[in-house]
């Protein structure tokens, strides 16, 4: 894997290398070169299986990352292409004609963290969130729990009690607050 | 169309008596996976009610009820976790948070019922077949969402700091009380410990979002000694904080000091605010210690006339009288006193009630009197040769040292007592040594083993650093003279027990197992006492007395309507115990002196 990284790194401009198993390694790309690495990969290096395409949103340096995980079968290797791509503008080149299977994954981003693939077919149709109206929701900034008190019912007879407040009214009640 | 095409179906026979895959009977055998999240199980002896678990819950699916049987402790909050499995997604955050490692998940998923309400149950109270399933998710070991460590505090090297009076601790950085804060879940349990109850989460939230002034206006509410707490308090909040169950408790006192260091001293008074206007009502304090100061800065705040009274020259009461200043900075008791007197705060130095002013002239001249005149005396072992020159109290040296007094330090000391105070005076006297002879010999003899002193864990182990000589389970029996009047030495006998079965203090000793502590001086430090002559015969007369404490109600009054007391003076010694006494005081006061206003803010 060090080797390919090596070799690679003579054609194209390469970010960082992290190996995280001798069969695993992530390499940070420049997103212009992702589809002609990926295409090299795939007809050249025997890369012919994309595993799956993630993202992860770093909502502090206001990026997105994307994951390309693809697998060598021969050689039972998995090498991650990563790629941070900017958190306002969040658009990424479709790579659906290299694995047809990317549309799904991106029809997939698009939904749950808005990351647009222009081209990519029925990129802008729902996916599993029907009649989704607020922010994607793996984006970082969404509130889990308000959404989930504002959208599902409350069954009667719930009630709560914060630990501080409870041990006050047991243990010293006479203090005013 | 080939041959091939024709056959390849049948070649599907050759599976025809291979044992199947699949499961017979889907619906009823059909165990989840080993850490499969299933059912939650809570174990109540460990549970300690925190509620991170319900605060952690991106679903609201948790409730924290109370739950008959279960009683809340300073260390439980004796609710417990009630989940409404119609919202819970088992995603397992509450396992992976939960403080003590009580709540985990069973690999059972199936149960039919038609009553919903059913699936709404408390795990642990509300028994379930599943509750003693051994699989299920666990939290990994190792997998801690909280850090576990405590910040390391930077001090000074025990070579360096015994130089020295200079202050050990050195306070966090920005970074590392970041760090520290951050580890706090904001459960808020400590704080039915805390004396003065100091909303503890809120300002540790204050740190965490670097907002220090916003800390110091919380800690301000309720603690006007939180510079000096935030240094020597005896921090019993972190005895319960649920961090320590599973690593160590958050450095609460360091996070308090911290926010005190980092706002600038000009900003505190702005912070803090004017206090209302005056109420024309006046009130006399006696004795300028934690108790005392903190009663004046409430009844100052609230708009009332102050004046305090303190014997000598300078305010703090035994935090500076009776802490060393590598403990405690002088000028940093004289910030926190100069903060409380700009608020409108009389004080007279070098005034002694009961020979300059008569606590007579206090009932007529003011609306109310405080009593804080704290533990002043230290009390003796009253063992033979206890009275010779060379036995000194610790209290009375810790006060001259303090004073700026030369004190001939001897080359050699035994200091009795097993508290904080016999390891000040140990350590301050070590100190004294280093400087005037080079060496030090202290030797401190204590009635209770290692594992049983009163003094603070960090305070022995500081202690041994510097090279005091700590000997544990003695019982001094006699002073030492010689035959030119000198003395020479302690004689101690070994300890067998303290108490006797009904549990009052009468130590046995093995008499055979004697030892002779060679020392030019002997310090006793077994405890203080309040000296009551202030009073006076009428007024001592009137008074109503328990245990040789004054009598005082749940709010600090004595059997004299005029007159509260309050600190180590009425209840034992304790910074932060005679704060909280302080507010107590003062509350009362308030509401007895300036009813209609104290009815308004009710």
């Amino acid at each position: 894997m060090i080797e390919l990284y090596e070799q690679l790194k003579q054609r194209y401009a390469l970010g960082e290398i992290s190996v995280q198993r001798f069969d695993l390694v992530f390499i940070t790309v420049p997103r212009e070169n992702l589809a002609s690495l990926l295409l090299y990969l795939r007809d050249t290096e025997g890369f012919t299986h994309l595993v799956l395409l993630t993202a992860v949103d770093w909502i502090e340096d206001n990026k997105f990352q994307l994951t390309y995980l693809i697998n060598n079968r021969e050689s039972a290797t998995d090498l991650g292409l990563r790629v941070i791509i900017d958190r306002d503008e969040a658009s990424m080149e479709s790579i659906h004609d290299l694995w047809p299977t990317a549309a799904t994954y991106q029809r997939e981003l698009k939904e749950m963290f808005g990351i647009d693939f222009p081209g990519s077919p029925r990129i802008d149709e729902d996916f599993i969130l029907e009649g989704w109206t607020e922010i994607p929701p793996y984006r970082r900034d969404f509130d889990t729990l308000e959404y989930s008190r504002d959208t599902y019912l409350e069954r009667p007879g719930r009630s709560t009690s914060d630990p501080a407040q409870h041990m006050k009214q047991l243990f010293y009640p006479e203090d005013k607050d | 169309m080939s041959i091939r095409n024709i056959l390849s179906p049948f070649t599907a026979w050759k599976y025809l008596f291979r044992d199947p895959v699949t499961i017979p009977d889907p619906l009823n055998d059909r165990p989840g996976s080993p850490r499969y999240r299933g059912f939650h199980k809570n174990d109540m002896k460990k549970c300690i009610g925190c509620g991170t678990c319900e605060a952690i819950c991106q679903n609201g699916a948790i409730d924290m009820v109370a739950v008959e049987g279960i009683d809340a402790s300073k260390e439980d909050s004796g609710l417990r976790p009630n989940i409404d499995y119609g919202r819970c997604c088992w995603c397992a955050l509450c396992v992976d948070v939960c403080m003590t490692g009580s709540l985990t998940m069973s690999n059972e998923y199936k149960w039919v019922e038609s009553n919903p309400d059913a699936f709404r149950f408390t795990p642990g109270v509300d028994k379930k077949h599943w509750d003693n399933a051994a699989l299920g998710y666990h939290r990994p070991d190792g997998y801690q969402l909280t850090g576990r460590v405590r910040e390391q505090m930077p001090e000074l090297e025990p070579a360096k700091r015994i130089e020295s009076f200079d202050e050990i601790v050195q306070g966090y950085d920005v970074e590392q009380a970041k760090l520290e804060a951050d580890r706090c879940v904001a459960c808020g349990l400590c704080i039915a410990t805390c004396p003065a109850h100091m909303a503890v989460p809120d300002y540790i939230a204050a740190v965490r979002d670097g907002d220090y002034e916003r800390g110091l206006k919380i800690l301000y509410d309720t603690n006007p000694f939180s510079q000096i707490c935030g240094r020597v308090c005896t921090h019993r909040c972190e005895t319960v904080c649920a961090a320590r169950h599973e690593g160590d408790p958050i450095a609460i006192r360091w996070l308090k000091r911290h926010i005190t260091e980092q706002v600038p001293r000009d900003r505190y008074r702005a912070i803090i605010g004017d206090p209302a206007p005056p109420t024309g009502k006046s009130v006399a304090i006696i004795g300028a210690g934690p108790a005392g100061m903190t009663a004046a800065y409430d009844l100052a705040r609230k708009g009332h006339a102050v004046t305090v009274y303190e014997a000598l020259p300078h305010a703090g009461g035994m935090t500076r009288y009776g802490i060393p200043e590598y403990r405690l900075p002088y000028e940093t008791i004289q910030h926190e006193m100069d903060l409380i007197l700009s608020m409108g705060v009389t004080i007279h130095y070098d005034t002694r009630i009961g020979s300059d002013i008569t606590m007579q002239q206090l009932e007529q001249d003011f609306d109310a009197v405080i009593l804080a005149i704290g533990l002043q005396m230290g009390r003796s072992t009253r063992i033979p040769g206890s009275e010779h020159a060379g036995v000194k109290k610790a209290v009375d040296l810790l006060r001259r040292i303090t004073e700026g007094e030369h004190i001939d330090a001897p080359k050699s000391m035994v200091v009795i007592g097993g508290g904080n105070v016999a390891m000040d005076i140990a350590r301050s006297m070590a100190r004294l040594q280093k400087q005037q002879h080079g060496s030090i010999d202290v030797t401190l003899t204590a009635l209770e083993d290692l594992n049983h002193f009163l003094a603070d864990p960090d305070e022995i182990k500081e202690s041994l650093e510097e090279g005091v000589n700590i000997l544990d389970s003695r019982g001094p029996q006699q002073c030492q003279v010689d035959a030119e009047g000198n003395l020479t030495g302690l004689k101690t006998w070994k300890v067998l027990s303290i108490f006797d079965q009904q549990g009052r203090f009468a130590p046995s000793f093995d008499e055979t197992d004697e030892q002779i502590h060679p020392a030019e001086m002997v310090v006793e430090a077994i405890g203080q006492m309040s000296d009551v002559n202030l009073l006076g015969e009428e007024l001592t007369e009137r008074l109503e007395w328990n245990r040789g404490r004054i009598q005082i109600d749940t709010n600090g009054r004595t059997s004299e309507s005029w007159l509260w007391a309050a600190g180590d003076c009425v209840t034992g010694p304790d910074v932060v115990s005679a704060v909280a006494a302080g507010h107590q005081v003062a509350k009362s006061i308030d509401a007895v002196i300036n009813p209609v206003e104290a009815l308004t803010h009710a």
